[in-house]
């Protein structure tokens, strides 16, 4: 079986950097299947989770369906401006 | 993504984002990923075009920084482990889910080797990634004329 990261050294160093208040809104670009949309979803007040691989996102719908997840590139997204308080490239730039 | 596209995306980003707001980026730097049993390295994943595309997005994002698009905060690296039950699950998986990268058959048949002398280790790649939290604030705009932080 394959193990991504069971040392959590990813969530630790998100955390070094991060530790997101209760009220924030976050945009996550490259969310896959939600590997590191789990670790914070509960914690925030909102999160768009965009990624273009369509079967992924179903799966971070399925998991999470009260996040907004959208199966699109980056270049396809559409949002206000200052419209979120944190934006996280995930292993996508 | 090309670089130009990864500015694009660094762009929005900054657009999206109210003064205080920040971007946070993870992206494996450009430096070759191990395949290891044990701490000893087997050999190197090939990567196809895998080290170009991460050194673009170190450059996007230090184009950001010196633009004033965005203001570094803070950088780290660590380390992310992807462990297989056997080399050949490592090799089937990274074929398919990692663009163009491949264990080369050379490097799987040292891993299959060292797994052999060593049957309770599971064999891994190790990448080294950056995690690099940048602000929307533009510094010279919080400074004053004689260099002050006016905030």
């Amino acid at each position: 079986m394959i193990e991504e990261d069971p040392e959590a050294h990813e969530l630790a160093a998100l955390r070094a950097v991060w530790r997101p208040p209760a009220a924030c809104r976050v945009l996550e670009i490259g969310a896959g299947d939600g590997r590191l949309t789990r670790h914070y979803a509960r914690e925030v007040a909102s999160v768009i989770a965009i990624d273009p691989d369509a079967d992924a996102i179903a799966d971070l719908r399925r998991e999470f369906p009260q996040i907004d997840a959208r199966a699109i590139g980056v270049e396809e997204l559409s949002l206000p401006d200052r419209s979120v308080d944190v934006v996280l490239f995930a292993w996508s730039l | 993504m090309p670089e130009e596209g990864m500015v694009d995306a660094l762009r929005l980003a900054r657009r999206l984002l109210p003064p205080g707001g920040f971007v946070l980026d993870l992206h494996p730097t450009a430096s070759s990923v191990a395949v290891e049993v044990g701490g000893c390295v087997t050999g190197f994943v090939d990567l196809g075009d895998g080290l170009r595309r991460h050194a673009a997005a170190a450059h996007a994002l230090a184009r950001s920084i010196a633009t004033q698009l965005l203001t570094l905060e803070r950088t780290l690296t660590f380390d992310f482990f992807t462990y297989g039950g056997s080399v050949d699950e490592l090799r089937d998986y990274i074929a398919e889910n990692w663009r163009e990268a491949r264990i080369p058959d050379a490097v799987v048949e040292r891993t299959r080797d060292a797994v052999r002398d060593a049957p309770r280790i599971k064999p891994r790649v190790r990448e080294h990634v950056q995690v690099t939290r940048l602000s929307s604030a533009n510094l010279s705009r919080l400074m004053s004329a004689d260099g002050s932080r006016r905030d």
